[in-house]
């Protein structure tokens, strides 16, 4: 099977499940969203292992499901668990299931990661709009080009929907949600940043530094879809210089976890507003 | 079982088998300036790489491919003589596989040299560079899944060269008079050498100097939690505008590294002395 017949087998599969219920938002539950699975009502659950094509999910972790169901009066298919390059992954296998949301019609695509953040104002817990991005990643749309989905050459002046990041400030400051707003910087990872790194990143603009989102961007702007990110910043690069310095595992969590409750509620009231 | 460590594992045993009960303390990466330390290790016993089960065949490596076991300021010591390089067209795992066989053997410090240009203004021909930190562009060696027998999936790079280590050195080099500067390295794929732009870029971001090896080896020590110490040999300068007729001068390069060479060759036996 050639890429598109791939995509399109899978989407068969997917859109056989749904039995005509027809999404309207794709989100994908990073690190930091994970909750607000639970808050999508009538829950279908269609496991990435069940799906032709799809990599098989042991190296993917714990979970590998798109779930489907209503979210802020609204039809949404949320990826619970990414497919990540660090894993070893192609990029093809990577994009794939965003590809197949955009083939089974979403007309929006939420992403979300946890990430370092390089900005030395930010702290621990901070919630960020993503207003652009660096892709130090291999380009997804490296090979032929798949002409139904979008030009050889897609433009990406605005990443981000500024429509849908107005939105988002105007419903975070009516809930009294703080949130900064930034550049989110993707590398390979899977090992973590050296401070060397993070000065590097600073230095050539970056605000926070992740392992994965720039690949689902860059394949949902290749077919103009309208995309909304955030990060919630779960580690901070101001003290690694410092010898005593040392990562605190469990306040990184506790911040985490706060900023996810905030994080679900912004979500949701976002779709609602759509 | 995971193919790639079956590789590790019989790559171990065979050179376990040969070492006959001598479990060596420091693994060492003998870069460009500093092959004349396998000179000085006692008792050597050379195993080639090519006798080694799914160690790549040697021919691109170039010249000399070994590990050279014995005796080196009084430690039990394994050195890498000729590392395995990117650039030669090695998968990652290719490259970072002695490394691998070394962690598999027990080594519990490993020491990195190479040579290395100066993107720093203030580093010069034949000066002798402390690695204190790292700047990776070479693909990084941990993608794919990780094996969880050498370490965790998301390898903290906090302090990738151990300050312990550091000090040392920097106290060693005092007492012994060897002038050392501390810098930045960078690991981009090679082969082709840094345009003056890319030289540009490089300090830029906050490189000190940059090589074509070293950084995989040392992510893939720091996920085995390995304290690292590394080394750099400047063996060219930076300049952002070569005048028309500038030319690397060869003999001048060769000259000032084969000085440093000797330099970085006593700093490391005293310190592994001292570990």
């Amino acid at each position: 099977m050639n890429p598109l017949e791939t995509i399109h087998a899978a989407a068969d599969y997917v859109r056989n499940k749904l039995g005509g219920i027809k999404p309207v938002v794709g989100i994908v539950l990073g690190s930091g969203l994970g909750k607000l699975a639970d808050e999508i009502e009538n829950p279908l659950v269609i496991p990435y292992g069940d799906i032709p094509g799809f990599p098989v999910s042991t190296a993917i972790g714990h979970k590998g499901n798109y779930i489907v169901g209503d979210l802020g009066g609204k039809k949404v298919i949320a990826m619970q668990g990414r497919i990540h390059y660090y894993e070893g992954y192609d990029m093809f296998q990577v994009t794939l299931p965003i590809q197949v949301m955009k083939v089974i019609g979403i007309r929006y695509l939420f992403v979300s990661n946890a990430a370092g953040g390089t900005n030395l104002s930010f702290h621990v817990g901070d919630l960020m709009i993503i207003r652009d991005h660096i892709n130090l990643l291999p380009n997804p749309l490296i090979g032929p080009n798949i002409e139904e989905f979008g030009p050889r050459f897609p433009d990406m002046t605005r990443p981000y929907d500024p429509a849908l990041i107005r939105k988002a400030e105007f419903i975070a400051a009516e809930e009294g949600i703080s949130l900064q707003k930034g550049v989110y910087v993707a590398i390979t990872g899977p090992s973590y940043e050296t401070p060397a790194e993070y000065r590097y990143f600073r230095a050539i603009g970056a605000d926070a530094v992740g392992m994965s989102t720039t690949p689902e961007v860059i394949v949902a702007r290749h077919s103009g879809l309208p995309v909304f990110g955030m990060s919630v910043i779960t580690d901070v690069a101001h003290a690694t210089d410092d010898e005593e310095y040392v990562t605190d595992g469990e306040a990184i969590v506790k911040a985490a976890n706060a900023a996810a409750d905030r994080m679900t509620l912004l979500y949701k009231k976002l779709i609602a507003s759509l | 079982m995971d193919p790639r460590i079956e590789t590790i594992q019989g790559a171990v045993g065979c050179v376990e088998e040969q070492l006959k009960g001598r479990k060596p303390v420091a693994g060492i990466v003998l870069g460009s300036g500093l092959g004349k330390l396998a000179d000085k290790i006692e008792n050597p016993l050379i195993i080639p790489y090519q006798d080694i089960p799914g160690f790549p065949v040697s021919t691109a490596t170039g010249h000399k491919g070994n590990f050279i076991v014995g005796s080196l300021g009084g430690k039990t010591v394994i050195a890498m003589q000729g590392r395995i390089h990117y650039y030669e067209g090695y998968g990652m795992e290719n490259v970072v596989l002695p490394i691998r066989v070394m962690i598999g053997l027990g080594i519990r410090y490993l020491f990195v040299s190479n040579a290395a240009g100066g993107v720093s203004f203030s580093l010069h021909l034949g000066d002798l560079m402390i690695i204190r930190d790292h700047i990776n562009l070479l693909p990084n060696p941990l993608i794919g899944p990780n094996m969880e027998h050498e370490g965790p999936r998301f390898p903290d790079m906090t302090r990738p060269y151990d300050p312990g280590l550091i000090k040392l050195a920097v106290r060693l080099g005092v007492e012994m008079g060897i002038e050392l500067k501390q810098g930045v390295y960078l690991g981009d794929t090679g082969p082709s050498y840094e345009t003056p732009a890319e030289y540009k870029f490089y300090r830029t971001i906050g490189a000190d100097a940059v090589g074509m090896s070293t950084v995989p080896e040392v992510i893939v020590a720091r996920h085995a939690g390995i304290p690292v110490f590394g080394m750099s040999v400047i063996t060219n300068e930076a300049h952002d505008d070569y005048g028309e007729d500038y030319e690397n001068d060869g003999e001048d390069v060769v000259k000032a590294a084969a000085a440093a060479a000797e330099k970085m060759t006593k700093l490391f036996i005293s310190i592994i002395e001292n570990l």
